[in-house]
């Protein structure tokens, strides 16, 4: 199968600090990937560099075959790649429904201009049904459950249409029931033929999710297998636990 | 004056107000584009070689000054957030009231300024009428500019401007908008500003005094609303005025200070804000009456 993303010898540096090692990844057409490792071992890091917030100090990114590791954030999300926050970062002052529309703004100013009230609401509101919203709508963050914000980042990152969706531990803070939940919408949007990479430390969840995994420690790449064999692996176990 | 006011701070409100990124450097545009027009309308004349130009030529010269040396020197700051961004813009407002007393005083007329310009409109109730069509017009332009997606793109930029980006968007290129919007709506106000008022000067347009007028009436009407500092910038003028009677000298800045502070502090979000909280109660009890009779 093509290769989606693919990220080659990529390192990042902060001060003295190596965050990320030389580390090597892809991602497949059709693929959800799995990325490990313990506490401070460089993921969200890694998905820093994907989406562009900083440059890595070396290395490259490719997808759908291109270079993309000059790009802004903004054109990498435009050529089909998004995120969600480990910490849910919605925009306090805005209902769910209002924040969640800023995504599906076209980022053309005379378009923005001119756009008419309600315009591509219905879009917004579909996406917001497909992720169990419908019902909190007109309601602020605060008011909203840790499952529900995790619900409406994984909405906001649907608003751009992606290809590829990088899950910044999205179990994380999660009830038994809400992990359940939210496990059957990403299957939903696999059956879709969305793509994700999947950053989570409840390994019970992400096990069953992902078709390979990638395990990183101080920043470099450990292992490489399925789940299975992931987790028999001598040097992941010393990894994590000593 | 209370018109002038008002366009001053809608025009910041566009750029601060909406994307959070506090500027000190508004009246460096306001006075750009008034010592322009000034310079080049004054009576002695652009010195030399003594050209006195009309106003219909001036008054457009000074907006793109305002807008083009806007974007030259102020919108490479925009790179950087946060009090970095205020520090800079501060910084620029600083460098301009030096330069125009300490370069070229034959033609700005240094510390005293430039004064006996041609007026745009002449009488008091007519200029009353031409200030509050003018500020009607830039402010219902930018309340519309607030009400489109532009304006939530900009609300969310202040709240979040990594998410923005990650959710597509370029926020350079609307903050850029954002930032040349509120230079050409000042730069409007400004050269008006400076022909109603007849006179220009550094204490005056490049004055801290003058700047803290503006973001109070920005800050207490309520930011990122339009409608919120049209508000502040009356209060602010009446309040100074109604106030001359009672109090003197300082004490009228203190009493308006205190009332501002007392906002801030507990209202932040002004008195569109607090109009907002009593629409709000005053629906839910709708509401409640409604379902629970």
């Amino acid at each position: 199968m093509a290769k989606l993303l693919e990220v080659q010898g990529l390192t990042k540096k902060f001060g003295g600090l190596v965050a990320v090692n030389d580390l090597s990844f892809y991602v497949e057409e059709g693929e959800v990937l799995g990325l490990m490792g313990p506490n401070g071992s460089g993921k969200t890091t890694v998905f820093n560099i994907i989406m562009g917030d900083y440059p890595a100090d070396s290395g490259k990114v490719f997808f759908k075959g291109k270079d993309i590791s000059n790009y802004s954030t903004n054109q990498r999300v435009r050529m089909g790649i998004a995120r969600t926050y480990q910490v849910p970062r919605p925009f306090r002052e805005m209902t769910i429904f209002e924040g969640i529309r800023v995504g599906s703004i076209a980022p053309s100013i005379v378009k923005c201009l001119m756009a008419g009230a309600g315009a591509h609401n219905a879009v917004v509101t579909k996406i917001l049904e497909s992720v169990g919203l419908k019902e909190r709508l007109s309601m602020y963050p605060h008011e909203l459950t840790m499952g529900d914000l995790r619900r409406a980042e994984l909405a906001r990152a649907l608003t751009t249409n992606p290809k590829l969706v990088l899950l910044d531990e999205i179990f994380a803070g999660l009830t038994v029931a809400e992990i359940e939940e939210i496990d059957e919408l990403l299957r939903q949007k696999i059956a879709e033929g969305l793509n994700f990479i999947v950053v989570s430390h409840d390994l019970k969840a992400l096990g069953p999710l992902v078709d390979r995994v990638v395990v990183i420690h101080f920043g470099q790449c450990i292992a490489v297998g399925s789940f299975d064999q992931i987790v028999n692996d001598e040097k992941v176990k010393a990894a994590y636990f000593g | 004056m209370a018109n002038f006011m008002v366009i001053f701070a809608v025009s910041w409100d566009m750029m601060s107000g909406y994307t959070g990124y506090v500027s000190f450097g508004h009246p460096f545009l306001i006075g750009l584009a008034g010592y322009v027009t000034a310079i080049l309308s004054h009576q002695g004349g652009f010195q030399p070689p003594h050209i006195v130009l009309p106003l219909y030529i001036t008054i457009p010269l000074g907006l793109a000054v305002a807008v083009g040396g806007g974007m030259l020197f102020f919108l490479p700051s925009m790179r950087v957030r946060g009090p970095y961004f205020s520090m800079v813009s501060l910084a620029f407002l600083m460098i301009i009231n030096i330069l125009t007393i300490a370069v070229r005083p034959d033609m700005t007329g240094g510390d005293r300024g430039l004064s006996g310009l041609p007026a745009v409109v002449t009488g008091l109730v007519p200029n009353y009428y031409f200030s509050l069509g003018l500020m009607f017009a830039i402010a219902i332009g930018l309340w519309y500019v607030g009400r489109s997606d532009m304006g939530s793109i900009l609300k969310a930029i202040r709240m979040d401007e990594d998410v923005v980006e990650a959710s597509g968007i370029s926020t350079y290129k609307f903050k850029r908008f954002a930032f040349i919007l509120s230079a050409l709506t000042a730069g409007i106000g400004g050269v008006f500003y400076t022909h109603y008022l007849g006179s220009i000067s550094p204490r005056g347009a490049f004055s801290t005094a003058f700047l803290w007028d503006i973001i109070i009436s920005a800050v207490v009407g309520g930011m990122g609303t339009t409608i919120g500092p049209m508000f502040g910038g009356y209060f602010l003028t009446f309040i100074l005025e109604y106030l001359r009677p009672y109090l003197f000298g300082a004490w009228r800045f203190f009493a308006y200070s205190a009332v501002a502070l007392f906002l801030i502090v507990y209202r932040p979000r002004g008195f569109y804000g607090i109009a907002q909280d009593i629409v709000n109660r005053f629906q839910r009890k709708r509401i409640g009456v409604e379902v629970y009779g």
